[in-house]
Formats: C-alpha cells, structure tokens, sequence
C-alpha cells in the first residue's frame, strides 16, 4: 500500500485522482454497503413477504395472502390485548418519560454545588445492563421481601403486589422503564444547554415570572427536540421487550403481553411449539405500520407546536 | 423574539461538553431555594442509587436471609463468600469469557467499519455519496424487529443458529448506522488541507486513513467503541433468538436465565446479586473512565445538520 500510495501521488497531484478516489471511496465504503443490502434491505422485502405466507421454518412457506392479517384482527383472541396492552404501555410511559426527563434536566441544568453527582447518578442507570436491573426490579417489587413494600409499609402507605396484579403489572413496568430516565434527560439537557442565555436574561429584565420564561422561551427553543424524543420515545416504547419478557412473562393473564412479546412468542419460543414465522411476521409488520404512522403524523404536526426559526415573518 | 439564534438542535450537544452555566440565578441570598435544591437532589440520588445499594445487601445476606418478612435493609451478618460462590454457581466465568469475546469482536467489526465508510462519505469524491449517506441515515429510523425473523432464517439456512455469528458478522458490515453517520461528521469538521498535505507527501487513501485520521478522530471512534460495548454486553433479545445451547450463552440471556419463572426452583437470589453487581462493573467502570470522550463523542452529534 505504502509504494502504490507513493507512486500514485508521484504520477500526478490529487487533482487527477479523481477516478482513485473513487476506486478508494467504493472500497472503504464497501463492507457497510453490502451490510445495508443484506441486513437492512433483504430482511425489509423477505419479512413483507413471509408476512403473506404461512410458514414453520421447516417446510416452504405457502402464500396465504391477507390471511395472517385475518386471522389477527378476528380470530386470535391474544391479539386485542396485546395490541392494547403495547398501547397503554406507551400512553404511560412516553409522557411520564418526557416529563421527568424535562423536568430532571431543567433541575439539573442550574448552577449549585454537586449538580454534577445528580446528573452522573441520574445517568447511571442506562448504562448498566439492561438485563442486570431489570432483575434488581423483579426483587425489588417482590410483594412479600421486596424493597418497595418494605417501604410503603415504614411510610404506612398502601402496599401493592405489583407485578403480580392484572392492574399493577403495566404501572410497574413503567416504573422499571422510568429508572432508566436519565437517557431522556441527557438529551433535554444538551438542549437545554443549548438556548442562548441572552433570551433568559433579556425576559428577567422585561420582568417575566418562571411560567412565562418555561412556556415562552424555554419550551420554544427545545421544541426540535421535544419533537426527536417523541419519536424516539414511542418508538422505542413501542418495540419493549426486555422488561415484560424478565419481569412477567406477559402475565398475568395478557396484562403485559406486548406485541413484542408475542412476535417472539409465535416466532422463537422454544416451549415446543411450532414455530408461525409467517404469522409472527405479520404482527411485526403491524407493528412497524403502527411506528411509521407515529413517526409520520408526529413529523407531520410538528410545525404546530415546534419552533423554527426559519419560518418567514 | 425577532432575533432568535440558531435552531437549537443545530447547537445541541456542543453545548454538553461545556460544564454548566446556564440560567444563572442568584443562590446564596435564597436559603429555602437552596434547601429545596438540596432535599429534591438528594430524593434524586436516593432513587437512583437506594436500588443499587439494595442489591449489594442481597448480595451479601445469607440465601434464608433474603426471604425474611420483613426484610431487613442491612444484612444480620455479611457473607462475603457470596461474591466466590455465587459467580461460580452461575457459570460466570463461562458467561463472561462468552461475553468478552462476542463484546470485543463486535466493537472491533462496528468501529472499523463505521469509521471507513465515515471517512469515504465525508472525504473522498465519488458518484452516489449523497444517496448512500441519505440511506443509511434513513435506516436508523427503522425498528430492528423487521428483521428479525428473516435474518433468523437467513442464519439458520446458512447453519449459524446457535452460534456466534450472528452476534458478531453484522457489525463487520458497518454494523450501526448511527456510527457511520457520527464518523461522517467526525470527518467533516478536519480540515482539507491535511489530506492535501499528506497526498503531496504520497500517502495513499488507507495510509492517509490510518495514519492521519484515526489519531485525529480518536474521541469519536473511542466514543463508538463504549456505545458498540455497551450495546454487545446489554443486549439480550439478539442472543435469546440466536443461541440455543446454553454454554454459548453471554451473560446477558444466562443471567436472565437464573431467574425465569421457567428455571424451576426459586433462584438463590444472594448468590444472584453477587454475581449481577459483576455483570454490571465492566460498562460501570467503562462509563466513568471515559466519561470525558464520551461527552466529547456526543458533542458532535450536534454539529452535524449544518454541513
């Protein structure tokens, strides 16, 4: 490589490199080219397809049409609640998420002693292992020798069986999921961090109360990314697997049976059944219609409630 | 508001590396302000950290200890040898030198990849950069669950079910998009001159790749290397769906494993929680020894729309 490299520059300067640099460009671009073509492209068309068919994975696939599509709207009696469980899951979570992260950056985006242990601790639990805090949480709530009861009871509050209660179940993975909401905040505060200190000083001296400032400056210039986190936060809510498949199995009853969880459940699952990969497919390509409709109607509103500064005046 | 600057999400993550600064308010003048602050952090603290804390006590009590009602939030007497005997019960060593392996390979595959096509999209001329850069960006927004089930078949028909491979392949082909596009804007913001400079002097693409931009790219690629170790040590639905055999298993689906509703007797959760606060130090000791490049890595995140 040294001696090409070497003559390569002596036959002529770069300005006539231009048919090396593409000869270059296709061969450091190349490894991530045919990566996009096999494990992006190929897996997009191949699932729309197994999504039409029948199939076990063992015999060929046989085309079925809308059948699997059929069959999940009408017949499947887990469908409805999984559907239903995947958008409470969301219409909890995604809110909250937004909220406490806001929240938690706006107080961690002020000037005082010790603010960057808030933040660093606030941080901590999204980089440890998703695996490993989940099933911190699985003991926590335990109901009998659980942390949680243990201290709803020393504050003589209301204890739960959490996990364990068709109605506590969802609430209690959202609580898990919240743990982790310092991603969110890590975000909100580079935003944060972002609006020009000239906007806060110029509404103190116009005398502007802390609702004033929040709702017409701080809000505003977060906007972008309030709009990013909404869809990257539904998204991602919408795709949760982790947490129901460690904590609950999807019980009790179909409380946290998440599509997620039942795509993996009709795919994969190794508890001797056969696996309806083509049926599976068709509940993610439910799933991923629903995801581009959030992403496009979230995308298509946005110019209601963001702010741009490139709007003419 | 006439004069508003830039779109914030232009200026974003820069702003990270900065230490905070911003909406200054007098503090010392307003001791209840200041004692609010003080309780709200330490709520903060308390909820973030008490879980941890909670762990090490499980992980130091004794196996009938744990299930006292009601618990006691410090062990009666502490059992040290937990943390010997309980990775040992768990298969830890077999787990984590599976997990090392699948982690160090991933990382190399992803970064390297990443930061080639990087340096291609960003720094060398050649006919449909644009649509390949808009593509790959556009497939970040795409749900990885699409793939799922034909990258299984796909495997399986090529006899990788119940391997490695899978876990490891993938990121040898530009693995993650994100990392391509965060090399990209890396790239972008050094100057031309250098590369001129260095093509005067006769260095050819790769040499120029290696011995110029890699040194000078440093946070990013390291910044990709913690992102690329995180996602390979935390990730579980990956290998739950690729491997079978459970000496194959990283330490993610056979810690999981130890506590499933499926795995029979009720789990020795003492010798559990010894061995989960290991499984946690390595992206724990990770996260604050590069805490720095990290921050640094993110930053140019930001930067990006403009160019």
């Amino acid at each position: 490589m040294n001696r090409d490299g070497r003559s390569r520059g002596g036959r002529g300067g770069f300005s006539r490199n231009a048919g090396s640099d593409v000869k270059a460009a296709y061969l450091f671009i190349a490894p991530a080219i045919i990566g996009f073509t096999v494990f992006v492209v190929y897996p997009l068309v191949r699932s729309f397809y197994l999504s039409l068919t029948k199939y076990n994975g063992l015999t060929d696939p046989v085309f079925v049409g809308l059948g699997n599509f059929r069959r999940l709207f009408t017949v499947d009696p887990a469908f409805w609640p999984s559907l239903r469980a995947t958008g409470y899951l969301v219409v909890l979570y995604v809110p909250l998420s937004l909220a406490l992260g806001l929240a938690l950056a706006m107080f961690c985006n002020q000037r005082f002693a010790g603010v960057r242990i808030v933040r660093t601790l606030a941080y901590l639990p999204v980089v440890l292992p998703a695996v490993a805090t989940i099933t911190l949480w699985k003991f926590i709530l335990n109901p009998q020798v659980g942390l949680a009861n243990t201290i709803l009871d020393k504050l003589h509050l209301p204890t739960s069986l959490w996990l364990q209660s068709p109605s506590m179940s969802m609430p209690s993975i959202v609580i898990v999921m919240l743990w982790g909401v310092g991603g969110t905040m890590i975000i909100f505060l580079a935003a944060l961090q972002a609006v020009p200190t000239e906007l806060y000083e110029a509404a103190r001296v116009d005398g502007a109360g802390p609702y004033a400032v929040f709702f017409r400056i701080t809000l505003p210039m977060i906007s972008p990314i309030m709009l990013l986190q909404v869809i990257l936060q539904t998204t991602a809510a919408l795709q949760t697997f982790n947490q129901p498949k460690i904590l609950t199995g999807g019980g009790p009853g179909f409380s946290t049976n998440v599509l997620m969880l039942s795509i993996y459940n009709n795919g994969f699952s190794n508890l001797g059944r056969i696996p309806q990969l083509g049926y599976a497919s068709a509940q993610v390509w439910v799933l991923f219609i629903v995801i581009i409709a959030v992403i496009a109607l979230t995308a298509k509103f946005s110019s209601l409630w963001t702010y741009s500064d490139n709007t003419p005046d | 508001m006439t004069t508003l600057p830039t779109d914030p999400a232009e200026t974003v993550a820069p702003a990270l590396t900065r230490t905070v600064d911003r909406p200054r308010r007098s503090t010392g003048k307003r001791p209840l302000r200041v004692t609010t602050w003080y309780a709200t952090a330490l709520f903060i603290c308390a909820v973030m950290i008490v879980p941890l804390l909670w762990m090490i006590t499980i992980g130091l009590k004794s196996r009938n200890a744990v299930f006292e009602v009601p618990p006691r939030l410090l062990p009666h007497e502490f059992h040290w040898q937990n943390f010997l005997d309980g990775p040992k019960a768990i298969h830890f060593p077999r787990l984590l030198l599976n997990s090392t392996i699948i982690t160090v390979l991933s990382v190399l595959g992803g970064v390297m990849t990443a930061m080639m096509a990087g340096y291609a999209l960003a720094r060398l001329r050649f006919p449909g950069r644009k649509v390949w850069f808009y593509l790959f960006v556009g497939s970040m927004l795409l749900p990885g669950v699409v793939g799922l089930i034909p990258l299984f078949q796909m495997y399986k028909s090529i006899g990788w079910y119940d391997t490695w491979l899978p876990l490891i392949v993938p990121a040898f082909f530009g693995g993650n998009p994100l990392f391509i596009f965060l090399a990209r804007q890396y790239f972008l913001a050094i100057p031309y001159s250098i590369d001129e400079a260095a093509k005067i002097d006769g260095a050819g693409h790769l040499r120029i790749f290696v011995s110029v931009m890699l040194p000078l790219t440093r946070p990013a690629w390291i910044t990709m290397a913690i992102l690329a170790f995180q996602a390979s040590w935390n990730d579980f639905l990956n290998p739950l769906v690729y491997l079978y055999s459970a000496g194959k298993w990283p330490l993610s689906v056979g810690m999981a494993q130890f506590v499933s509703p499926f795995a029979g007797q009720t789990p020795n959760w003492s010798y559990y929680m010894a061995t989960n606060l290991l499984y946690m130090l390595p992206p724990l000791i990770l996260f604050f020894a590069a805490q720095r490049y990290f921050i640094q890595g993110l930053g140019s995140l930001g930067s990006t729309t403009q160019k």
